[in-house]
């Protein structure tokens, strides 16, 4: 337990619960914020910690018990009562106005006179970033800015106000390695100012080298609290956090490869330059990079959604074109894309339904599809694949991400691909779910060649068998994902730097 | 003879641009904000038919040109209650707003049909009005054509200058980003639904109390769907506005002389004139910005905060 300390909290909650319906997304919690701390939020998707800071932010009104701003009880109506007890949120989705500069955005929604001065304030913009060591161009368009430089805009605009409450929600998901260790040191930089900083993140690693304090949240309770320099292992974080033994190094043997199930040869199209990539049977080739520098479009023309402008693609030996006339392609190439709701399911759709979106072998006769044979077999099928739902008739929007990935994973794989391409599989999903999802895809290993696309380097080390990365639509390097030397330069090539 | 048919034309040119110009300053102040208001033509005619009536009631053509723009705004407040209250379609309520429009003006005006109203008329500006070419051409106008000088630098100013103009730009490009400042994106709306109908309206009491004096049926004839075409060539910039009301302008009164000098050419072919070019010309223009230039959320809803 974090020892009593002298100075008042800047936020006090006390018995804090919030229920939706039935479900109780946070029951009695108490937390205190102190100026000068970054105190970790620790806890899986579901645990409750976006209900909590959504509670703080003003968007939601407890059910019982009270927010203290400075030792006074205090209810937030609005964001806006918030915002002036000087509580700042920076979103995992960016807020952020994409078509003005860095300098109209900070100042959007501040006090001030009718007129706006743009010089007087690039130059506040400027020094403020110089201070926290946050640099952005305060002229520069919000469009043209990295993820990491868009970040820092938003943090800028908390600090602009003098918000004395800085909540950052996952703040490390969008950045490179490089990015991830310069945000530490402004928040580093924030709390040596004064502010205190709340750090919600289900990132074990990034919780231990970045914060003071850390509370871990599960289904809706606090179940611990310590501070940093008590904790003895992550294993034992992780335990507390998901409530039993994780196993997120998932038993990787090597398999024989069989014959080259997609090949790229100096594939040229929008972005992308001369790319080149194999992929064997039996192995996991992960494509890592941070979103945007081009996987897009690589999905696109291996998933067959666009023909590639120049270059050489071969998939199970047949010319890109050949491969995606036949009708049987469908059998031998799955897709599991990132946008689960738009791409891979109709969320109006029954589980049933949308099991035959992709699927229809051996469930149709003629122009009639074998409804009865086909739920039937959805049904046992999902139920292999621990899908939890309450009955085929459910729609696939009800379902939780988790839940909606196997869904995906189930239908996609029972096809017996040959080869599989999966984009982010695992992304926005709680560590049990991710677990499973990773070992289903090791299975499927067994029998077909996997090209992963991912952000996330845990990943990629914990699944592929090589890696490629890739940067402004470039392939940097490829390498086997056991050759540790390679592996440590994974970061810098992620930002572009080669030596 | 460039002084004899070339100024005349040009000058003519600017009187016939103005109502436009008023009316696609409007609309790209309404758009501004993310509110898409196809309801231009019957904002437009309400506000030329309510001017021309307090103008002839009062005997005042200023008190006729505010009402104009007043009640033209509150007939546009039908728009906000339907899209910012109701969630309604943007699309479908400002294409009601037009038959209705239309509609009410044809009908509360038929009685006027014919009937004068105090207007403006010409004032020459001293000094100014003796430059060589633009002096006949742009300063021996009436004022209501000086005010619309003034009001597209107005326009910018406030939409780029102040925090108010920051903030309803916002509302149209991310007003996620908006609500998150703690700003209501529902008031700015608002503001541009109310402050876009106005100018709609002043170029509605333009057309009776500045370009004609006298009531007639459906005097608007299409310039308000124009307006709404113009705001695309203008890339929803107040300055390019200015180009493309005078383009219509242009053509408008070259067939007007034509039709004045007795040509061969069918009165009705050369009335389409007008419109037939400018729709080309926005045609081509637009293909180069490819809808780059209009508020991400233009025409998008936003549920307001509960």
């Amino acid at each position: 337990m974090v020892p009593e300390q002298s100075s008042p909290p800047l936020i006090r909650l006390k018995g804090i619960s919030k229920s939706f319906g039935q479900t109780q997304a946070n029951a009695d919690i108490s937390l205190d914020i102190r100026a000068g701390r970054i105190k970790a939020l620790l806890g899986e998707n579901g645990a409750g910690k976006s209900t909590l800071m959504s509670i703080l932010a003003g968007r939601f009104q407890p059910d019982r018990g009270d927010v203290q701003v400075r030792g006074r009880t205090t209810v937030f109506n609005s964001p806006k009562q918030a915002i002036e007890a000087g509580i700042g949120m920076v979103y995992q989705h960016f807020m952020l106005v994409e078509g003005m500069t860095v300098a109209e955005n900070v100042v959007l929604g501040q006090e001030g006179r009718f007129w706006l001065k743009p010089k007087r304030i690039f130059q506040e913009v400027g020094r403020l970033a110089e201070r926290y060591k946050l640099e952005v161009d305060p002229g520069a368009r919000v469009s043209s800015l990295s993820m990491g430089e868009k970040q820092r805009v938003e943090i800028l605009k908390l600090l602009f106000r003098e918000s004395s409450i800085l909540i950052l929600d996952e703040p490390t998901t969008v950045l490179t390695p490089t990015e991830i260790e310069q945000l530490f040191q402004a928040m580093r930089h924030m709390s040596d100012s004064g502010k205190a900083i709340v750090f919600i993140s289900h990132k074990l690693d990034e919780v231990m080298s970045v914060a003071d304090e850390v509370a871990i949240l599960r289904q809706g309770h606090i179940v611990d609290e310590m501070e940093i320099s008590q904790v003895t292992s992550t294993r034992e974080l992780a335990l507390r956090m998901v409530g039993r033994e994780i196993f997120l190094h998932p038993d990787k043997k090597p398999i024989s490869t069989g014959r080259d199930v997609l090949r790229l040869q100096n594939v040229w199209h929008g972005p992308l330059q001369d790319i080149s990539l194999r992929v064997k049977s039996g192995e996991i080739n992960a494509v890592v990079g941070v979103a945007g520098n081009g996987q897009k479009p690589l999905v696109e023309i291996i998933s067959g959604q666009t023909p590639p402008k120049q270059g050489l693609i071969t998939i199970l030996d047949k010319p890109w074109k050949d491969f995606y006339r036949s009708s049987k392609w469908l059998e031998d190439f799955c897709y599991i894309p990132e946008d689960r709701l738009g791409l891979a399911t109709c969320p109006a759709l029954d589980l049933g339904d949308n099991f035959l979106l992709t699927t229809r072998e051996h469930f149709s006769r003629g122009p009639w599809l074998d409804k009865k044979k086909a739920r039937a077999a959805a049904s046992d099928l999902f139920k292999t694949f621990n899908v939890r739902f309450t009955s085929l008739k459910a729609k696939a929007g009800e379902l939780s991400g988790g839940n909606l990935q196997k869904l995906v994973l189930a239908r996609e794989l029972y096809r017996r691909p040959k080869l599989i391409l999966a984009e982010q599989p695992s992304q926005g999903l709680d560590i049990a779910a991710t677990e499973e999802i990773w070992n289903y895809l090791l299975q499927a290993r067994g029998k077909a060649g996997i090209l992963l696309i991912t952000s996330d380097l845990n990943e990629a080390l914990s699944l592929a068998d090589w890696i490629t990365v890739i940067y402004r639509g470039r392939i940097m390097d490829t390498f086997p994902a056991a050759d540790q030397e390679k592996v440590s330069s994974i970061g810098p090539l992620m930002a572009g730097l080669k030596d | 003879m460039s002084s004899t048919i070339i100024i005349p034309l040009l000058a003519a040119t600017v009187q016939s641009g103005t109502p436009v110009l008023y009316a696609t300053l409007g609309e790209i102040f309404t758009e501004k904000s993310g509110v898409l208001n196809l309801g231009v033509e019957g904002i437009m005619i309400v506000g030329a038919l309510s001017g021309f009536w307090v103008s002839q009631a009062s005997g005042n053509p200023w008190l006729g040109f505010l009402a104009g723009g007043g009640c033209a705004s509150l007939f546009s407040l039908l728009h906000a209650a339907v899209c910012l209250v109701f969630q309604g379609h943007q699309v479908v309520s400002g294409l009601a707003l037009t038959i209705l429009g239309t509609g009410l003006a044809s009908f509360l005006g038929t009685p006027l049909i014919g009937q004068k109203a105090p207007g403006f008329s010409r004032i020459f500006i001293p000094l100014l009005q003796d430059i060589p070419l633009l002096g006949p051409i742009l300063f021996r106008q009436d004022p209501l054509v000086y005010i619309s000088y003034i009001l597209p630098i107005a326009i910018w100013l406030f939409l780029y200058y102040t925090r108010w103009g920051l903030a309803l730009r916002a509302s149209g490009e991310n007003p996620r980003a908006v609500d998150v400042a703690g700003i209501s994106v529902q008031f700015y709306r608002a503001l541009g639904i109310m402050i876009g109908g106005f100018l709609v309206g002043l170029g509605g009491s333009y057309l009776s109390l500045a370009y004609t004096h006298i009531w007639t049926n459906g005097i608007t004839a299409g310039r308000g769907w124009i307006a709404v075409a113009l705001v695309i060539f203008a890339f929803w910039k107040p300055g390019r506005a200015v180009l493309g009301a005078y383009l219509f302008g242009g053509v408008m009164a070259f067939q007007l002389r034509l039709q004045a000098m007795g040509t061969t050419i069918p009165s009705s072919l050369l009335l389409m004139l007008p419109y037939l070019l400018t729709i080309i010309v926005i045609a081509l223009a637009s293909k180069r910005s490819r809808g780059g230039e209009a508020p991400a959320w233009l025409g998008v809803n936003v549920e307001p905060e509960e």
